[in-house]
């Protein structure tokens, strides 16, 4: 994926696997197969060129990333069920009430 | 005609008043496991009383014992026919409201699962830890039955020291384990399924408090409740992003207060808690049985 995202233009399977040859010993199949994979879940576009698929990134790599953010910070609203978070955001008021219960249990920590 | 009114009213009691007050008590929060049974008992219930008057209207109405065979010509008939289709639509409703809540919420993970998988780094740490190079502090998981996944924010690392990191990921984990999101799913397409001015996000928000306690619980047990109370603290008292500051009032205090109190041991309350729940269930079940046992044995005799 960080070869599609560098690469200026669509890459075939055999272009993705030379670059990846310098820094890691990964299967020609192996590469074909992922690539494969990435296309399914639409994270890639492919397109024919003659025999060959040339893959493409389906976004650039900060429009994933903010999609991602996007979706674990739930902008959307009412769809919270999909992830849970651990904790969300809170307002002064109530940052000041988490402090004043995290001493008590500081407290306790020294005295017990 | 007893047995439609008693039902409604168990059903009305168990969508207004009962979750209202329930809502405002403290002591479920004691009792989490329970309160969870107990607030999926009052549902179910809710469901089955309300189903279960429209069946007995329907039967008072077009009953007269011993001439079963309906009758197109017959206004009485044709009204309980028409409540009869009613009550079908009802439980049509509810199923496609599960359905839809299922499959959305499961291929929305997806997504963002495979989104995940190429943008953030696998860390060894804990099995399906990712970390995800990002400045906003975010720890959160995404479960599924396999390759469930615990992501990290670069953001939330800064923030937490190794027993608190631990405290968070052991906070994940429990949800993952214990399958929370199963229930928050039922309570989600409870809410769908009914309109607008009837439902209430009342047991949808107390259902996501509670599993939050469930797994600060199971967090407490593993590591104690302090890393734990300073990692909430830790991660929600950062600068939050605009959109965040949005969401609906925490319960992150009443998680803290609670981590600072002793911890939970109230057996006979949880006993408790699991009786009403059992008694809730029984309750529309026999008033929609006793009649028709009462027919068979009489029927017998």
């Amino acid at each position: 994926m960080e070869q599609l995202w560098a690469a200026p233009a669509a890459l075939t399977v055999r272009e993705v696997h030379e670059r990846l040859a310098g820094t890691r010993e990964l299967a020609y199949t192996t590469v074909m197969t992922v690539l494969d994979r990435l296309a399914k879940k639409k994270l890639t576009e492919r397109e024919r060129d003659g025999k060959a698929w040339r893959y493409r990134a389906a976004a650039p790599r900060e429009e994933l990333a903010a999609d991602l953010m996007r979706d674990a910070l739930d902008r959307a609203g009412d769809r919270r069920e999909a992830l849970v978070r651990f904790v969300g955001q809170v307002s002064d008021e109530e940052a000041a009430l988490l402090r004043e219960a995290l001493s008590k249990l500081d407290d306790q920590e020294q005295t017990g | 005609m007893t047995t439609p009114v008693l039902l409604a009213v168990l059903a009305l009691v168990l969508t207004g008043p009962a979750p209202a007050l329930l809502a405002r008590s403290d002591w479920p929060y004691r009792v989490p496991r329970a309160a969870v049974i107990l607030w999926q008992a009052i549902a179910l219930a809710a469901v089955l009383a309300a189903l279960g008057a429209g069946i007995a209207l329907s039967y008072s109405i077009a009953g007269r014992p011993g001439e079963p065979r309906f009758d197109p010509s017959s206004a009485r008939d044709l009204v309980a026919a028409a409540i009869l289709a009613m009550v079908a639509l009802v439980v049509v409703r509810l199923l496609w409201a599960i359905g839809r809540v299922a499959v959305g919420t499961r291929a929305r993970r997806k997504r963002h699962r495979d989104l995940v998988d190429v943008l953030a780094t696998p860390d060894g740490l804990i099995p399906g830890l990712r970390v995800l190079a990002e400045e906003t502090p975010l720890a959160y998981c995404l479960p599924a039955l396999r390759g469930a996944r615990v992501v990290v924010s670069v953001g939330a690392l800064e923030r937490l020291d190794d027993s608190e990191l631990k405290a968070v990921l052991a906070h994940e984990q429990a949800h993952l384990r214990a399958r929370h999101d199963l229930v928050l799913e039922e309570f989600t397409a409870l809410h769908h399924a009914f309109p607008r001015w009837v439902r209430s996000d009342v047991a949808l928000e107390q259902a996501r408090t509670l599993v939050e306690l469930l797994a600060d619980d199971d967090a407490r047990r593993r590591n104690g409740p302090r890393p734990l109370a300073r990692a909430l603290v830790a991660l929600a008292g950062s600068p939050a992003p605009e959109a965040a500051l949005a969401a609906a009032k925490s319960s992150t205090v009443l998680r803290v207060q609670r981590l600072a109190g002793p911890a939970p041991n109230e057996s006979t309350l949880s006993a408790v808690t699991y009786a009403a729940a059992a008694v809730l269930l029984i309750l529309p079940t026999i008033t929609i049985a006793a009649p028709i046992v009462k027919a068979i044995v009489d029927a017998v005799s």
